[in-house]
C-alpha cells in the first residue's frame, strides 16, 4: 500500500461521517470515514498516516477538464514493471514514492514512459488513516 | 476462576527484580503469556505447579487453595490437578510411551489410557521408547502425559517452538481441541503471534516479574489502528503471484477469502501467518442472499 506521513488540518463532521483532510507535504488529502460527532477520534493537529492502495490509483497525462475526485499528485513516472495483463507504475511525488496498478493496455493507451509528467489520482473513500 | 497474586526475588541476567504478579484467570479461559526471555514467565507457571514456591502471596483454583503463604499451606505437585508440557518434551528416556503417560496417573486407569492414545493419534506408538520418536511425536505423548492426570489447568511452556510449521500448525489445532473438549483452563507461554492468535482468548505482556498489558490479542498486538471498518483477521493459506500483484489467500473463519496485494506489501508475510485485512466501509458490495 501507498503510505504517506500528513498532519490533521481539518475535520468536518457529520452524525457518523467525518471528512478529515490531512496536510501532507504542504497538499491536502482528504479521507471519508465512518466516524462522525458521535465518537469523535480523530483531532486537528494529530500525526497520522493516509494509506491507499496501489490498485486504487487513477493515472491521467496532459489532463485537462473537470474531475470529482479531490487527491491529485503531481507525479514523475520513475519505471515500470510491465505484465501480461497489469502493469505497476512507480512514481515519485515530492521526496515520496507513489505506486499504481493499472491495466497494462492503458499504459500502452497512454504511453507511459520514464520521466513522463502525469496526475496521480485517488478517490476519497480509498484513502484510510492510520494513527502513529 | 482462578486467582494468582505472588511475589518473589528473582536473579536476572543483570540484576536482581521482584516477579510481582496479581492476575485473575477466568475457568475455561485459554490465555496466552507473552514476554521478553527472563521476564519471568517460565517462573510464573511453575509456581502455580508448584515446582517453585512464591516468597509470599497465594494462588487459589476454583474455590481451592494451592498456596498460601500467611496460612502456610502448600499443596505439593503431584496433588495439584495440573499438566505441564514443556518445550524439550521432558519424557522419561527409559519408559514407553505407554509406560509414560500411566506413570502419569495417580490411578492406573487402562480405558482412559487408550481413549488419550486415541486422541492423540499415538495408538500405533504406546510400545515405542521416546528416542525413537520425531519432535511431532514426542510432544503428543508429552501432552497425552499432561492429560492423563485430569487436569483443570494445562500449562505450557513454548510447547511447539521447536517444531517445523506443519507439524507446529496441526499441533496448535489439537490443543485446542484439547483445550475444548476436557473444558481445561490452559496458560500457555509463547512468543508465536499467529499461534497466540490462534489459541487464546486473553494475553499477559510480561516485562521484569511484572504484567504491563492485558486483554485480546487483537487488541494486545495489532498497534496499527486503521481508519477501516471491515477487518478481519487470518492465517495465510497461500501466496501466488501473478503478473506484478500476488494474490493471498486467507483463512477467516471457515472462509477463504483473496486478496490482491503488491511485493512491498507482503514482504514480511509468510503462509501460516496471522494477518490483518482491512477494507473501508465504503468499499464491500452487500446484497440479500
Amino acid at each position: 500500500m501507498n503510505r504517506l506521513k500528513g498532519k490533521i488540518k481539518h475535520v468536518e463532521r457529520s452524525d457518523n461521517i467525518s471528512l478529515v483532510i490531512v496536510d501532507v507535504m504542504g497538499q491536502d488529502i482528504t479521507s471519508i470515514v465512518l466516524q462522525g460527532e458521535k465518537n469523535p477520534i480523530y483531532t486537528v493537529g494529530q500525526d497520522v498516516y493516509v494509506l491507499f492502495k496501489e490498485t486504487e490509483v487513477s493515472i491521467a497525462k496532459d489532463f485537462s477538464g473537470e474531475i470529482s475526485l479531490r487527491n491529485r499528485f503531481h507525479c514523475k513516472v520513475k519505471s515500470i514493471d510491465t505484465g501480461k495483463l497489469l502493469s505497476r507504475v512507480n512514481m515519485r511525488w515530492n521526496e515520496e514514492d507513489i505506486s499504481s496498478i493499472i491495466t497494462t493496455a492503458s499504459v500502452k493507451r497512454l504511453s507511459l514512459k520514464e520521466g513522463d509528467e502525469v496526475l496521480a489520482f485517488v478517490k476519497t473513500n480509498e484513502i484510510s488513516i492510520m494513527e502513529l | 476462576m482462578i486467582e494468582i497474586s505472588v511475589r518473589k526475588k528473582l536473579k536476572g541476567k543483570i540484576s536482581e527484580f521482584e516477579l510481582n504478579i496479581d492476575i485473575r484467570i477466568e475457568s475455561g479461559d485459554f490465555v496466552a503469556v507473552f514476554g521478553k526471555s527472563g521476564s519471568g514467565k517460565t517462573t510464573l507457571l511453575k509456581m502455580i505447579a508448584g515446582l517453585i514456591n512464591p516468597d509470599e502471596g497465594f494462588i487459589n483454583v476454583e474455590g481451592e487453595v494451592w498456596f498460601d503463604s500467611r496460612k502456610k499451606i502448600n499443596i505439593p505437585p503431584q496433588k495439584r490437578r495440573i499438566g505441564f508440557v514443556f518445550q524439550d518434551y521432558a519424557l522419561f528416556p527409559n519408559m514407553t510411551v505407554e509406560e509414560n503417560i500411566l506413570f502419569a496417573m495417580d490411578v492406573k486407569d487402562y480405558r482412559s489410557l487408550d481413549e488419550i492414545l486415541k486422541l492423540m493419534e499415538i495408538e500405533n506408538l504406546r510400545e515405542r521408547k521416546p528416542e525413537t520418536l520425531s519432535g511431532g511425536q514426542k510432544q503428543r505423548v508429552a501432552l497425552a502425559r499432561a492429560l492423563a492426570r485430569k487436569p483443570k489447568i494445562l500449562l505450557l511452556d513454548e510447547p511447539l517452538s521447536a517444531l517445523d510449521l506443519e507439524t507446529r500448525l496441526k499441533l496448535q489445532d489439537e490443543i485446542g481441541t484439547v483445550h475444548r473438549r476436557f473444558n481445561l483452563t490452559t496458560i500457555m507461554v509463547s512468543h508465536d503471534f499467529s499461534e497466540i492468535f490462534k489459541l487464546s482468548n486473553r494475553v499477559f505482556v510480561l516485562s521484569d516479574g511484572k504484567v504491563i498489558k492485558s486483554g485480546k490479542p487483537e487488541d494486545i498486538f495489532i498497534q496499527e489502528k486503521i481508519s477501516g471498518k471491515v477487518k478481519f483477521s487470518g492465517q495465510v493459506l497461500k501466496i501466488e503471484k501473478e503478473d506484478v500483484v500476488f494474490i493471498v489467500s486467507v483463512l477467516v473463519g471457515n472462509n477463504v477469502i483473496k486478496v490482491v496485494s503488491v511485493e512491498d506489501e507482503i514482504k514480511d508475510i509468510k503462509v501460516g501467518d496471522t494477518v490483518l485485512i482491512a477494507s473501508k466501509a465504503f468499499n464491500p458490495f452487500i446484497m440479500k442472499v
